[in-house]
């Protein structure tokens, strides 16, 4: 009864969601939609008992991601007049792409009918260890089974960071404004920064 | 509990749904208390240090003078600048507030007293916490006003760089108790120093990684030194500048709980949370109940978080980031390859 | 134990990735250590190919390659194009410092982008499960990305990176799209599974996920319809990189096209068969075509480098050993065109020492630098297939094998678009040899430009034919181990 409500629940916010952060104008108001989707999502995802995959929806996608994008799309001044005007111009191609996408459903739909296929029957090495929780299974399949995988993945992560630094990063100028040495910081001593003097009066101070 | 409200004739939904409502207001509303008397310990601590009274006038030694703070906000109007995002201005302060008490639902406060006694209990916190930062960014962003702004970017860009240490450390922490589960945790600190002490923060290798953690924490609540969201030399009062009456209130609270709650994995990841300091039964040792044991180690770790705020001067704004992912980044990584060295070495065996 | 001999088989691809990360933190702690860093990334690659080496010599195939759980085949069909892939990116690694010097030193990342480059596309070559694949042609694409864009001052590298970053990401997930069609209607992401599974009747959903695959990694090899990035990148990208995007990654493609072919969709032949046909003679014309009207070297050798996949596919579409043979032949004898043929562009520089890539700048190069026109001029004569260059037989064994594969026609008129193309490289080498001297091309070039581009040149002159025997015994080495499980 209250998974029934729950997924309900959770499934009507996902979707209302979604559609609000393609009709919302404020790009601003677009994020937040989008990150009510995915928190309800995550919802959806506890209510099949995965629990970690939700945890990490949450930790990943909420609390990271969405972060930061939320922090770009804050700091752009957009025009509404001229992306509604672009509306026009790209109508054909959304039209195509969703054209596509229907394409797609239609055709998971029929990978859904054509079940003499035992669809996606696992052979025997991935079946779920329903003794142990989710996590612990997570680790040994992506620790065992696909390790080589897991970690070639990792490699694609450095790759991209190193692509997105070699792109974007300017050394700065030894010496620029900004730039801190705590340990020179540490080591100053009053001595070096005060100078004791006794002005004669009317004489003033050579700074 | 649910066994109780069956025994009152309920059916077992009804039990469970009562029941769960009922653990709900036990722990909110002894917290909502706990925070008013815990900003009341904050500005006496404050206070002491700075060689002042601190509050003193209302009622005796001045303790419900957060009660009476409390009313006046309650009493005032609540002002929307007519520029801002009406919506999110007023959501704002709710999700700061709600998200700050969502995370007490897996604190165990005794070996069976836990709402929630779920597998993922600090991945669950951890998610949670990360969800502090839309409360201040939005509140930020809603109010259309420069200073709330720049404290917005602040924020998401503090807690950001944070939370990923706080992740690596936790990991460390997951690793050694072998579980996520909060009790789970617990369990593995009982006689972990020597056979006597409870409490990860005598282990060599977690220590460090306890204090890092501490630091991060400040830092993750916004508390000073790296309280620049509200740097009000800078910021006027940061994202709060626009609010006033009972929105402010929740801020106010919503923050004052999230102190706690890192108080409180401060207390429950390193020093053993419900179990008493040491494993001997010194006279009635082990007759004490377990919160009473977690509550004085919030309570110490808070004196801690107010010492440092009542000493140390605020960071400076590149310092703040500096430290995140130039110092904490790099050696919890290091720590994370370290614990787990060790304990393919000592637990599991090199081959496995 | 099966980890160590999953571990054994892809010792190549572990030495890549540790001495990617060494030379990492080497370039991350010692300042301008670029140069260092690109010498020990080459000895990294030249390591690897030792590895790689024996399961070649040996024709390796069957289970005994297979690592983690199937995942990964280190066969040698493997071997052959990694040993492609790792000596090309030894000559780009080479040719680099010399074109970077102008504007400052050469910077760490690129060698090491190169390196993580090699890696992902050895992943590639020896996939035999669908998320290797994806694993490998991301981490290639994600490097080459980067690389393409590598002048991030150059508008026109940038606009290149941004170009092959938009369509690269468009491919993927055409590709993925693919591979999930395949995965729901098969039920498994590995090959063999994927193999059996489509022993039957092809349903309407398994062929649209090959069809999504197919189109996926037509994009990668600059295939038509999915060329349209190749001039564009080519001509932007700094040019060791072009000669990078032309060689290497073009074997990874060619020869991981081929496994899923012939390995996944290798029971329903004719159903990717028609589709390999049309890529193939639509790139021959387009290329050949799409060349002519060209003044941009590069952007000429680029419509070239989709002409000769055409020429590739031809070798594939015929689906046999001897056309797979065929196929890695003239995928050996490509890469040195290509080598040669770019680093000649990378040598062509006026007094100031900058690059020059106008077909008119090189008017009269015979008078000015009769060593370099002659050199460029066997390449042009070679990619052309004229005869007695060793151009000629990559030809003459792709479309052999067509023949004895009945496809008589393709054949014929792959011939046909052929003469067509050899319009364009002569005219290269009429520009050179028979116009007034623009006198633009005089600066210097370093030895490292001139050892490949001799190497090449002679691999290509008749003295190539020397190589037959034992190139065509490696490539039906690998072939074979590529159709073992057929």
């Amino acid at each position: 009864m209250i998974q029934t409500l729950a997924f309900y629940l959770f499934a009507f916010l996902v979707l209302a969601s979604g559609v609000f952060t393609i009709l919302a104008r404020n790009p601003v108001h677009s994020v937040l939609w989008l990150i009510l989707a995915f928190f309800n999502a995550a919802g959806l995802m506890i209510l099949v008992g995965a629990e970690f995959i939700a945890a990490l929806l949450v930790i990943v996608y909420v609390g990271a991601v969405a972060v930061l994008f939320l922090f770009v799309v804050m700091m752009l001044d957009i025009d509404f007049a001229e992306l509604r005007a672009g509306f026009v111009k790209n109508f054909p191609l959304g039209i195509a792409i969703a054209l596509v996408l229907l394409a797609e459903l239609i055709l998971g739909i029929g990978a859904y009918r054509a079940g003499a296929l035992e669809l996606g029957v696992p052979d025997g090495s991935a079946a779920p260890l329903m003794d142990r929780s989710n996590l612990e299974n997570l680790g040994t399949v992506l620790y065992g089974k696909y390790l080589f995988l897991f970690e070639a993945a990792g490699i694609i992560l450095l790759v991209a960071m190193v692509g997105a630094i070699a792109l974007t990063h300017r050394g700065r100028p030894e010496g620029a404004r900004g730039h801190q040495d705590i340990g020179k910081q540490v080591r100053r001593r009053p001595g070096e920064a005060t100078e004791m003097k006794k002005p004669e009066i009317g004489k003033g101070v050579e700074l | 509990m649910t066994a109780f409200f069956q025994s009152l004739g309920m059916n077992y939904e009804w039990a469970w749904f009562v029941a769960t409502v009922a653990g709900i207001l036990l722990i909110a509303l002894p917290l909502m208390l706990a925070v008013a008397m815990i900003i009341y310990v904050d500005r006496k601590v404050w206070a002491a240090i700075a060689l002042r009274r601190g509050p003193n006038v209302v009622g005796p030694f001045g303790l419900l003078q957060s009660f009476a703070d409390g009313l006046k906000v309650f009493l005032q109007e609540t002002i929307i600048p007519s520029a801002a995002n009406k919506g999110l201005f007023l959501i704002a302060p709710i999700v700061t507030f709600t998200v700050a008490l969502l995370a007490w639902a897996v604190i165990p406060f005794g070996p069976e007293a836990v709402l929630a006694d779920i597998n993922i209990g600090l991945l669950y916190v951890l998610a949670i916490s990360s969800l502090g930062v839309y409360g201040v960014v939005v509140s930020g962003w809603a109010s259309n006003s420069k200073y709330p702004f720049f404290s917005a970017m602040r924020a998401a860009a503090q807690m950001i760089s944070y939370e990923v240490s706080i992740g690596f450390l936790l990991v460390c922490v997951i690793l050694w108790a072998g579980t996520s589960n909060m009790n789970g945790i617990i369990e593995a600190q009982r006689g972990h120093g020597l056979g006597i002490v409870n409490g990860f923060f005598f282990n060599p290798l977690l220590f460090p990684i306890w204090v890092m953690f501490l630091i991060s924490a400040l830092a993750e609540t916004a508390r000073a030194p790296f309280d620049l969201t509200e740097a009000e030399s800078e910021l006027v009062a940061g994202y709060q500048t626009e609010y006033s009456s009972m929105s402010f209130a929740l801020f106010w609270l919503g923050e004052y709980a999230n102190v706690l709650l890192m108080c409180a994995l401060n207390a429950i990841l390193f020093f053993g949370g419900w179990l008493p300091p040491l494993n001997v039964d010194l006279i009635p040792w082990f007759d004490i109940p377990g919160w009473i044991w977690l509550f004085a180690k919030i309570f110490m770790f808070f004196f801690i978080f107010s010492w440092v705020k009542a000493t140390v001067p605020r960071f400076r704004y590149d310092q703040l980031m500096r430290l995140g992912w130039k110092v904490f980044l790099p050696l919890s990584l290091l720590f994370i390859v370290l614990v787990s060295g060790w304990l393919m070495l000592t637990r599991y065996g090199v081959a496995a | 134990m099966q980890l160590q001999s999953s571990l054994a088989l892809i010792a190549p691809e572990i030495v890549l990735s540790l001495a990617g990360l060494a030379l990492l933190l080497i370039a991350a702690w010692s300042r301008n250590a670029g140069r260092l860093v690109t010498i020990l990334a080459a000895v990294a690659l030249g390591g690897a190919s030792v590895l790689v080496a024996p399961a070649l010599c040996s024709g390796a195939m069957g289970p005994d390659t297979l690592a983690f759980e199937g995942q990964f085949a280190a066969d040698a069909f493997a071997s052959f194009a990694k040993i492609l892939i790792f000596v090309s990116a030894i000559a780009c690694l080479m040719v680099a410092p010399r074109f970077f010097d102008r504007d400052g030193a050469i910077r760490a990342e690129y060698p090491v982008l190169m390196l993580f480059a090699a890696l992902g596309m050895a992943i590639m070559v020896s996939a035999t499960d669908f998320m290797t694949l994806y694993i490998g042609l991301e981490l290639n694409s994600l490097a080459a990305y980067v690389l393409a864009s590598f002048m991030r001052s150059d508008d026109r590298s940038a606009e290149a990176g941004l170009k092959y970053f938009v369509l690269g990401a468009l491919a993927s997930g055409i590709l993925l799209y693919g591979i999930s069609l395949v995965y729901g209607f098969t039920g498994t992401t590995s090959f063999e599974g994927a193999r059996a599974a489509m022993s039957g009747e092809l349903s309407m959903g398994m062929l649209f996920g090959l069809i999504f695959v197919l189109a996926g990694l037509a994009f990668k090899i600059a295939a038509v319809p999915f060329h349209m990035w190749t001039p564009d990148v080519y001509e932007g990208a700094p040019t060791p990189v072009t000669t990078f995007f032309a060689t290497a990654p073009k074997v990874a493609a060619v020869a991981l096209t081929a496994r899923v072919a012939l390995d996944a969709f290798g029971m329903q032949m004719d159903a990717w068969r028609q589709i390999v046909i049309f890529a193939a003679l639509a790139s021959i014309v387009v290329g050949a075509l799409g060349a002519i009207g060209q003044s941009n070297l590069k952007r000429l050798l680029a419509y070239s480098s989709i002409n000769n996949v055409g020429f590739i596919l031809i070798g594939l579409a015929a689906g046999t050993a001897a056309g797979v043979s065929a196929m890695l032949v003239y995928l050996a004898i490509y890469v040195a065109m290509s080598l040669g043929s770019f680093v000649a562009v990378l040598m062509l520089r006026n007094a100031q020492g900058e690059q020059v890539e106008g077909l008119a700048d090189i008017a009269g190069l015979s008078s000015t630098r009769p060593l370099l026109a002659l050199c460029l001029a066997v390449m042009m004569f070679s990619l052309a297939g004229i005869p007695p260059l060793f151009g000629f037989w990559g030809k003459f064994v792709v479309f052999w094998a067509a023949v004895e594969a009945d496809l008589v026609a393709l054949a014929a008129i792959g011939i046909a678009a052929s003469v067509i193309g050899a319009f364009y490289y002569i005219k290269v080498v009429k520009v050179m040899y028979f116009d007034e001297p623009a006198g633009v091309v005089t600066g210097r070039s370093d030895w490292a430009h001139w050892l490949i581009l001799g190497v090449t040149t002679a691999a290509m002159s008749p003295l190539g034919y020397l190589l037959t025997r034992v190139l065509g015994d490696l490539a039906d080495r690998a072939a074979e181990a590529l159709l073992f499980v057929a």
